[in-house]
């Protein structure tokens, strides 16, 4: 197909970012066309296993051994389960080169909606502090940006999407514009009680949650119905996702084209107008190729999607980016760290149980080095999801006693994970194999990111810190785990593109837009130049909407 | 009720090998083609697991695990069968081998003690003959009972029975009470 003029704007990528993208620009009177590599999934229709207890699913929902060694080796610690295998990447037609470099765990979705069909859902501003993070500690990649540029685009995307949480006041966690929490249970409003007191300063509160606590009618889209069975797909829409929120919203526009099966190969760039003249895609269907044109682009195909198109869009023969000009491109990857869970039993309480199925849990917001270093060792901070909960009584024996002792259930238990932030770093990069290449000729993306000595010690100090707070608490049996810390297990990979002020040590500009061409927004987790504790996607939904609002008015002006 | 991808594959058998390529794909038979993610098997076992024996006495062994009382038990929930296509399709060759290894020592063990097929033993006897495998008396005992008993517990739990009629399942709970008084359904609710 040759060129041509039908669309105002192009949006790589449908997911979290990209189908914001196209809902602000649609909305905004542009013709879109957003791309997407993977399948198509239609909302409701396109989620077989919505409502299906685990009778109703293959394998009782539990992923196949021989599956998740020949197709699922990497999708299997993204939580891969036979309800929502079609959202997720084979990882087998789709690798990267997990065989070199060092150990990355680059779990990826491959259907339209891209994560926002997957992902866990927590919601979280940054505060202040996390945008002056960098300059305060003199590490490289100031922000250009701070709270106050982000704040009302965290409350328009806030109210349209709907967050459930409770309000705090707390400075360093600001509050959302939020729908009513989702209610504690008994033994965690107990244990509120005993950590708060036991521990000035330090709070545990509800979660911020991408589920609803009221209707949205005028979306079509139901409160949380307490199933917990959010990754089957949610014919309710009760969570953001591409499919239940921002495509119903671009399509009512009659302004979007949608392509799935779309994989992005590279743009195409006019060195001397510095502008991205195309977006040279293959079908994943024909294999065919092509080049699709636009005035404006939207990259937002993933943190590290996003830099393997920007990696390989260079003049033929160079090995170097038409957007790397400042050498930055691909660096400063990160992660949040997070294998580090403590668990203990609640005492009491036997005779109270819970009723529904809640997603989500609790949150203890970070408390260390707030303001300023506090000698502890490490730079930033950590925050604990958790849950308290009672599973069913263990088995003991065998025969009518056991399946008898089966009908109760055990203890309240308490468990929670750190989140903790990962510092920047020039050499924690990515970069596109020499000679491998992918069934669309892509070159694989190679992953060089280490967790380094300030990551591990804070990992330390959440383990300790968290031991000491549920044994304060009163918790019985506290026992505390750490794993193996990869980076990309928790799914939170960002930088690589970063923002910055100066073209010569950034890749975008405060609005996302690529200092090296002004009609290309970045405006994926491949923006950030630092990756505060809290879960991230909020902040990519208010930064694109950000971002739709500068492209749009800047184009006005032209 | 049948199944409909069991009742697919057993037409499937009639016909032998050369299948009208939308039936084999929707009984769940067709190779995985190269360039597509692989359908997770749901027909009959792909290899038999176990010899007629130890079928027989897997089955009876799951009863006695979770037996029929005021609810129905292993082998009305289809434990079994769920056991033997785990082990053909959805676990590791390696991860049959303490099971069938632990059949054959109970099966030897009764046929020492009793001088019958452990199959064929009587309910107390069998209970006997778990119970040494459970207190590690019979080779391979040990191993054997917690993974056996882990599969019958997966199996029954995750039934439509276990699910529903040993414990409460909630479609569309609709609301979270976290102080929700236990002696208001005196069961377990499923996940």
């Amino acid at each position: 197909m040759a060129a041509t003029n039908r669309f105002d704007a192009i949006v790589i990528g449908s997911g979290i970012s990209g189908g914001f993208a196209a809902k602000e620009l649609t909305e905004k009177g542009l013709r879109v066309l957003m791309l997407d590599r993977g399948k198509m999934v239609e909302h409701g229709e396109g989620y077989p296993y919505d409502g299906k207890p685990a009778y109703e699913v293959p394998a009782r929902n539990m992923m196949p051994k021989p599956l998740i060694e020949s197709d699922y080796f990497i999708a299997r610690y993204g939580y891969v389960s036979p309800s929502n295998q079609g959202f997720y990447n084979d990882d087998r037609l789709n690798p990267y080169a997990f065989d070199e470099g060092s150990k990355f765990y680059w779990i990826r979705p491959a259907a339209v909606g891209g994560k926002s069909l997957i992902w866990g859902r927590w919601s979280f501003r940054w505060a202040p502090e996390d945008f002056q993070a960098n300059a305060r500690d003199k590490i490289d990649g100031e922000w250009p940006i701070g709270y106050d540029d982000v704040a009302p685009w965290y409350s328009y995307v806030e109210k349209y999407i709907g967050v459930s949480g409770s309000r705090e006041n707390l400075p360093y966690l600001p509050d959302s514009e939020f729908q009513p929490p989702m209610p504690m249970n008994v033994a965690e409003k107990w244990l509120k009680a005993r950590l708060e007191s036991k521990f000035p300063g330090r709070k545990l509160i509800n979660t911020r949650l991408s589920n609803m606590t009221e209707d949205k009618p005028d979306q079509n889209r139901t409160k949380c119905q307490f199933r917990n069975q959010c990754g089957n797909g949610c014919s309710f829409g009760a969570y953001f996702s591409t499919q239940a929120v921002t495509l119903p919203a671009a399509r009512a526009t009659g302004r979007l084209t949608l392509r799935s099966d779309a994989v992005v190969t590279n743009l195409e760039y006019d060195p001397q107008r510095k502008r991205v003249t195309g977006v040279r895609l293959v079908d994943a269907k024909t294999g065919q190729a092509e080049v699709v044109n636009a005035d404006l682009v939207f990259l937002c195909a993933s943190a590290m999607a996003s830099n393997q198109i920007l990696l390989n869009s260079r003049a033929p023969g160079s090995g170097r980016s038409w957007f790397d000009t400042s050498g930055t491109l691909g660096r400063y990857v990160m992660d949040h760290i997070f294998r580090v869970s403590i668990n203990g039993e609640i005492p009491g309480m036997q005779d109270l149980i819970e009723y529904g199925r809640r997603p989500g849990g609790v949150y203890i917001p970070r408390f260390r080095n707030i303001g300023g270093d506090e000698g502890v060792g490490f730079r930033r901070g950590y925050g604990y999801q958790g849950s308290a909960f009672r599973n069913a009584a263990g088995p003991v024996g065998f025969g009518a006693s056991m399946k008898e002792g089966m009908r109760r259930y055990g203890p309240w238990k308490f468990g929670m994970t750190a989140f903790g932030e990962c510092l920047p770093y020039a050499d924690n990069r990515v970069s596109l194999h020499p000679s491998k290449v992918d069934r669309f000729g892509m070159p694989l993306m190679k992953f060089d990111v280490t967790f380094r000595d300030n990551e591990l010690k804070m990992m330390a100090d959440a383990r300790a810190q968290g031991e000491a707070m549920l044994k304060g608490a009163g918790l019985m049996n506290v026992t505390s785990y750490e794993g193996e810390h990869v980076p990309g297990d928790a799914i939170h990979e960002m930088g690589g593109a970063r923002m910055g002020r100066d073209p010569r040590r950034s890749v975008l500009n405060g609005w996302g837009q690529a200092h090296e061409a002004s009609n290309l927004y970045v405006t994926d987790g491949a923006q950030m130049a630092s990756v505060s504790c809290v879960n991230p996607s909020l902040t990519f939904m208010a930064l694109t909407a950000r971002a739709a609002d500068h492209a749009v008015r800047t184009r006005a002006m032209a | 009720m049948i199944d409909r991808r069991t009742a697919l594959a057993g037409v499937t058998a009639m016909f032998g090998t050369s299948l009208f390529a939308p039936i084999a794909r929707a009984a769940g038979l067709a190779p995985a083609a190269a360039l597509a993610p692989p359908v997770i098997s749901e027909g009959l076992p792909s290899v038999a697991v176990f010899t007629p024996t130890q079928r027989a006495l897997m089955t009876a062994l799951s009863e006695r695990v979770i037996p029929t009382t005021d609810t129905p038990g292993a082998i009305a929930a289809g434990v079994p069968a769920y056991i033997e296509k785990l082990l053909a399709d959805w676990a590791l060759p390696g991860d049959r081998v303490p099971i069938v290894a632990g059949l054959d020592a109970i099966e030897a063990r009764s046929q020492q003690d009793y001088k019958v097929s452990a199959a064929k033993a009587t309910p107390a006897q069998q209970d006997a003959l778990l119970t040494l495998a459970m207190n590690g008396q019979i080779p391979g005992g040990a191993p054997f009972f917690e993974a056996f008993r882990q599969l019958v517990i997966a199996g029954y739990y995750t039934s439509e029975i276990g699910m529903t009629q040993e414990r409460e399942y909630l479609p569309v709970p609709g609301e979270y009470n976290g102080a929700f008084p236990y002696s208001q359904v005196n069961k377990v609710y499923s996940a």
